[in-house]
């Protein structure tokens, strides 16, 4: 299960970010922040080849000690990230997937309500609870 | 081997390591001048062959890091240069037993040493010395690039002889084994006759000799030697060996693949590249001369291929080096090979662009250990992980690296911080967290950034800078935090930024300044524009009264300027002029103007603003600013920014000028968009008079009805109907320019009432005379103020008039005795009480007085300035006439007005006409009296009838109020009707009869003697405009016996001599016609001529009324003639 959720907007800021322990979030701000190189990179280099059907998900963007860090864009370039303890080695990479599928499917609803503007962050109290679901349960 | 070399590349492996150090006291300037004259012959070409040699110069090296030379040769210190000053001979033995000693420490590698000798002259200086040379100062060394060259040369020598030494030592000859450091005690007491050692030596100095044709310049070479030292070493897993082998053969496939070098412009550690023999080195580089063979000849295309075979491609390169670092790996002791491999590849990686690789090498770096390091090396290894980041495009890690290096610097452990250092990284990291210091980029929106790190970045930028002991820099960043991400920090924070803000202005107060860093970053300026925000800036026009108007005649040419057409559909100015455009209204120079802006607190605190003024352009302006308090969270909170212009011109309103919290900014709007302006251009035109006005009256307290024109001032006051009152108008000029011209006019305002004469009459003359009026100086002016108004209505009168019994015309009531007053018909309910409240309401009188005065300067450009003046008049009614009629008088050429008089005020009052007697008049009593009026004449007075029976009008005296006498009354006359206004007129033609050469007239008698003719003559007077006549009259002459009975028969009493019927030709408008005739009376008494008159023209013989002629009635008295003497 994810440590840390992270919605980043086209223009590479945060729309949404939260993570389990709490008193640490700069942290996963400054990990989260580091990996959009890695993304970019990837969509640079992906998208030259075959911009239309590229695979969203990006897979592991880079392990730190303590974390994985896992990326998937949007065809509108919004981008997810979602870190997850490196300790816990029962997860796949098909997991990882369907959190980013669910993510996702999330996303599109919050940009699907009316009221919400985009580029604004995300506030949304189905979307919080759908991410606190994919999260770590604090203890 | 602990210290790793960050700044090595894979070119780096052909180079040979030239040590320059200084004995003894060198100056450092002086050092440094001589090490980069030396640096700079960093390639040098070989006079045989067609070869380069390539030279890394150190002026520190650790003698550790030597001892693995024979792992890795371009590791290895073969030249010394040793620069030293020796002052005098006796030094000199001194200076070489230290150079010696120098040259012991890298003594087992050395292939050769120089020391170069400054300062020392004479005998010692003399001698010639291959590995001395003597220069007399530092300033005077010509030939030390000679000197370098020839040492290079010399090692060459060596390197080559060792090459071929090495290289065909292929003879069953033992070889040594070369080990690094830390294997040496693993070998002792090994079995060297084993194969596996064999062929471990072997493969050992293949690589070996590998590494020296690198460095010889003999590329293809090195490359074989390397594959086959890579087969040898991988058959006997000798894995450290295997990886230096493969790492050479990568080296050697840069070298040939990039020429250009991967170390990247941006290290700048060749400083020769900037010189002129730096560039040939370069040049050298890319056009590599074919010297691979081993004797040096050009290689044919045979070689060529072999080359290309043995070279690895570039994805071979990277696979390569991926292994070499993997068994580097396994090496704790080399983990500094391990690191250096790293960033060797990561700099070829760069060049090939691929970033994903690279960052994975540098994610191995990064976990790589070396053991305890100290915190400067911490601070190295994580600027230069964040450099190689840079170097591949990732930004954000670069930054990150470049961040942790600068708390690094500054860690608690440290004894003492290197806060400079650490702003410095800092400022670095900018670009990596999307963040400039120029509030300007912020201002777009469009990018916001990650507003988490950036704002933790800008509190360490903060934090760092105070403890720099700049608190100049604080100020700044932390405006600069406050203006761009005020909407991202929480009310906490916000208190917390904006004290501490507080805290370092009052040390360093923060302007509006660039600051410029030692480095020469610039910091500009951060207004504060959203403390508070303004939302829209209105320029306001002058007050009513002080407003300039431009004169009539010269507002043309300002409309034509604009377009040739009076009208276009076609709207000239863009959306995007607004800004510029020019506001209608204008400004005075000298007076003081005023800006509203709409402003609103963002801060959960009350938010203190001192020194808010304007920033303006084109006019020279002197700014009021003013300080304002706004609460916190206001909403849009209105703030008057005023100025005084002191020249003429356009004035544009560039911005404002705040100050909060101790940070003066100046906010320029074209850098808010937000902000919304209805123009901020408005012209300014040359100073003119201020008129203040003060009356006599009280200030009005409700303000006119019409309010369309808003008034300077106001007075009002309460007036009976008729009265008169004398309002005193003072001008004062407080301005600053003469008064020099001053005209009054008035309007009344609206009003539905009937006004009846001036309202308002004044005389200017006077008040124009004391002009030009100085400053200071002031003008009082008079005005009369008249109310005369209709309280009765209109159609109420008529009415009474018709119904009245007397009728007005033709009856001829000849006696004043006649007319008693009957009692007013009581059917009409004049007195009762619900016509008493129709008559008493108040009526309202409104009039505005403008006072159009000008001077000075503006009066030349043709300006001049208005002020209103409001009267408000409340009039109660007072007498009026409820009835009007007019009865013919005993004489024809006067009547008598009747006046139907009723008292509406609740206040006894006392009328009096002309020569009347006083009429005492209680509340709402209603009274008739006549008053005796000549009768004027209608043509020869057009006006109005009001004005021709204002003298008849009764004066008002009141008693309780004032005891002033009233006005004349003219109220009610204006409806007179025209029946009424006949019999007041004279009559169209008027007859005058002369009795006895005197005229006659009703009350007149005329007296005659008995037996005498009287000479009568009957004189027609046309008044008309039409001719009239001809007319037949006859005189019948009669004896009124005073009880009704009129003798006519008096034929035997009166005679006529001659006829006693005239006639009368036509009489053209304005003549007259007389006849002439004669009476003769018979007896004495009182004897009445009436005159008939019969109309001739059609021999009709019409009569025709005698009031159109007013036909007098002639009362002779015959009288007893005297007794004359002759009878």
């Amino acid at each position: 299960m994810a440590v840390c959720i992270a919605v980043i907007a086209k223009e590479n800021y945060p729309l949404y970010i939260r993570s389990v322990p709490v008193q640490n979030e700069l942290k996963f701000h400054y990990t989260v922040h580091t990996s959009l190189d890695v993304v970019e990179e990837k969509i640079s280099a992906v998208g030259k080849a075959m911009a239309d059907q590229r695979e969203l998900y990006l897979g592991l963007l880079y392990p730190t000690e303590d974390y994985k860090v896992y990326g998937y864009v949007t065809n509108s370039k919004v981008k997810f990230v979602i870190v997850a303890d490196s300790s816990n080695t029962s997860l796949r990479d098909n997991e990882i997937r369907s959190m980013f599928r669910k993510l996702h499917n999330s996303f599109t609803d919050v940009m699907c309500n009316p009221f919400y503007n985009p580029g604004d962050t995300i506030q949304s109290k189905a979307f919080d609870s759908m991410v606190s679901a994919m999260m770590v349960q604090a203890s | 081997m602990s210290i790793p070399d960050y700044m090595q590349c894979a070119e780096d492996h052909q180079t040979v390591l030239v040590v320059v150090q200084p004995v003894g006291i060198v100056p450092e300037d002086e050092f440094f001048r001589i090490y980069k004259r030396i640096t700079s012959v960093a390639q040098v070409s070989i006079r045989d062959s067609q070869r380069n040699l390539y030279i890394r110069y150190r002026h520190h090296y650790l003698p550790e890091n030597n001892e693995w030379g024979d792992f890795q040769t371009h590791r290895k210190v073969v030249g010394l240069i040793s620069v030293t000053t020796c002052g005098s001979a006796k030094e000199w033995p001194q200076t070489s037993d230290r150079f010696h000693c120098q040259k012991d420490v890298f003594g087992a590698t050395l292939y050769d040493s120089r020391l170069l000798v400054f300062g020392l002259q004479g005998e010692i200086a003399e001698q010639q010395r291959t590995d001395v040379a003597f220069y007399p100062s530092y300033d005077d060394c010509p030939d030390v690039e000679k000197r370098v060259e020839d040492f290079v040369e010399s090692i060459f020598i060596v390197l080559e002889s060792k090459r071929l030494d090495r290289a065909t030592d292929k003879s069953g000859d033992k070889i040594p084994l070369l080990c690094v450091p830390f294997e040496k005690k693993d070998f002792v007491g090994l079995d060297t006759d084993s194969r596996h050692y064999k062929k471990r030596c072997q493969g050992r100095m293949r690589k070996h000799v590998g590494d020296l044709c690198l460095q010889a310049g003999m590329l293809q070479d090195a490359l074989v030697h390397y594959h086959m030292a890579v087969e040898l070493l991988r058959s006997v897993n000798d894995f450290l060996w295997l990886g230096a082998a493969l790492e050479g053969l990568c080296s050697a496939s840069v070298i040939f693949h990039y020429p250009g070098g991967t170390a990247g412009k941006a290290s700048g550690r060749e400083p020769s590249l900037a010189h002129g023999q730096g560039q040939a080195a370069d040049a050298g580089k890319r056009h590599r001369p074919g010297a691979l063979t081993a004797n040096g000849i050009s290689a044919d295309t045979s070689s060529e291929i072999g080359r290309a075979k043995n070279c690895l491609g570039p994805e071979d390169i990277i696979e390569k080096y991926k292994e070499a670092i993997s068994y580097y790996g396994k090496y704790k002791n080399a983990g500094v090979i391990e690191l250096e491999a790293c960033v060797k590849a990561v700099r070829v990686l760069a060049i090939q662009k691929r970033a994903m690789e690279a960052s994975e090498f540098l994610q191995n770096a990064v976990y790589i250990n070396l053991g305890q390091l100290s915190e400067e090396e911490k601070i190295q290894r994580y600027s230069i992980l964040s450099e190689l980041y840079h170097l591949i495009g990732f930004h954000r890690k670069s930054a990150f690296f470049k961040r942790v290096a600068a708390m690094q610097c500054v860690a608690p452990t440290i004894p003492e911080p290197g806060w400079r250092a650490c702003y410095k990284l800092l400022l670095e990291t900018l670009s990596g967290y999307s963040l400039c210091l120029d509030p300007k980029d912020f201002s777009k929106g469009s990018h916001r950034g990650w507003a988490a790190v950036q704002v933790r970045l800008l509190h360490e930028l903060v934090y760092a800078s105070r403890r720099m002991g700049n608190p100049g820099l604080s100020v700044r960043h932390l405006s600069f935090l406050l203006q761009t991400m005020l909407d991202l920090l929480s009310d906490q924070e916000k208190k917390e930024v904006t004290q501490s803000l507080e805290n370092y202005t009052s040390k360093c107060p923060g302007g509006m300044e660039v600051l410029t860093l030692p480095d020469g970053l610039k910091l500009p300026p951060v207004p504060l524009s959203k403390l508070p925000i303004v939302r829209s800036v209105k320029l306001l026009d002058l007050p009513v009264s002080l407003r300039p108007h431009k004169q009539k005649g010269l507002l043309e040419n300002n409309m034509s300027s604009k377009s040739p057409f009076i009208y276009s559909p076609i709207i000239m100015h863009t959306r995007g002029e607004e800004r510029t455009k020019k506001i209608e209204f204008r400004w005075v120079q000298g007076d003081v103007c005023e800006v509203q802006l709409m402003v609103y607190n963002p801060m959960p605190f009350e938010l203190r603003v001192e020194h808010m003024g304007l920033l303006t352009s084109g006019v020279e302006f002197e700014a009021l600013p003013a300080a304002l308090s706004l609460p916190a969270e206001s909403g849009l909170y209105p703030v008057t920014l005023v100025g005084v212009p002191r020249t003429a011109g356009n004035i544009n309103i560039s911005g404002y000028h705040t100050s909060v919290f101790g940070v003066t900014s100046d906010c320029l709007l074209d850098g808010l968009p937000s902000v919304r302006t209805s123009g901020c251009v408005v012209e300014v035109i040359p100073s003119l008079p201020r008129l203040q006005l003060s009356t006599s009256l009280p200030r009005s307290a409700h303000p006119l009805r019409p309010s369309k024109e808003e008034l300077s001032s106001s007075v009002s006051v309460q007036l009976f109907n008729g009265e008169t009152q004398q309002l005193t108008i003072t001008l004062e000029n407080i301005g600053s320019e003469d008064l020099e011209t001053l005209e009054v006019t008035s309007k009344t305002c609206n009003t539905k009432e009937k006004l009846f004469g001036e309202f308002l009459s004044w005389d200017l003359e006077e008040a124009v005379s004391q002009l030009p009026l100085k400053p200071g100086q002031s003008v009082t002016l008079t005005v009369n103020v008249k109310v005369r108004l209709d309280f009765s209505g209109g159609e109420n009168l008529l009415q009474d008039l018709n119904d009245d019994g007397i009728s007005v015309t033709g009856l001829p009531i000849s006696s004043p005795l006649r007319q008693v007053l009957k009692p007013r018909a009581e059917t009409k309910p004049l007195g009762s009480e619900s016509s008493k409240t129709d008559y008493n309401h108040v009526k309202t009188l409104e009039a505005v007085m403008t006072f159009k005065y000008s001077g000075g300067a503006g009066k030349m450009e043709g300006y001049y300035r208005d002020l209103s003046l409001g009267v408000h008049v409340d009039v109660e009614p007072s007498v009026f006439f409820t009835r009007v009629s007019t009865l013919p008088a005993t004489r024809t050429r006067q009547c008598h007005l009747l006046l139907d008089v009723f008292n509406s005020t609740e206040h006894e009052l006392m009328v009096s006409a002309n020569n009347n007697q006083d009429l005492v008049l209680h509340p709402s009593e209603c009274q008739r009296m006549a008053i005796q009026v000549a009768k004027f004449d209608f043509h020869t007075l057009p006006q109005p009838d009001q004005e021709a029976v204002r003298y008849t009008n009764p004066k008002l005296l009141e008693e309780e109020r004032l005891h002033a006498q009233a006005s004349m009354i003219s109220s009610t006359l204006g409806s007179l009707s025209v029946s009424l206004s006949l019999s007041l007129s004279l009559c169209s033609s008027s007859l005058d009869v002369v009795v006895n050469g005197k005229p006659c007239d009703c009350d007149i008698i005329a007296d005659c003697k008995v037996g005498d003719a009287v000479p009568l003559e009957v004189k027609l007077t046309n008044r008309s405009k039409n001719a009239v006549g001809p007319f037949a009259l006859t005189v019948v002459p009669f004896q009124d016996y005073q009880n009704g009975v009129q003798n006519y028969d008096l034929q035997d009493a009166v005679t006529f001599i001659g006829s006693n019927t005239f006639y009368i030709d036509m009489v053209k408008p304005t003549e007259n016609s007389a006849c002439m005739g004669a009476l003769l009376f018979l007896y004495t008494g009182d004897f009445y001529l009436n005159i008939k008159f019969q109309d001739d023209s059609a021999g009709q013989g019409k009569e025709l009324p005698p009031s159109w002629f007013g036909l007098p009635s002639v009362h002779i008295k015959a009288l007893e003639a005297p007794i004359e003497a002759g009878a």
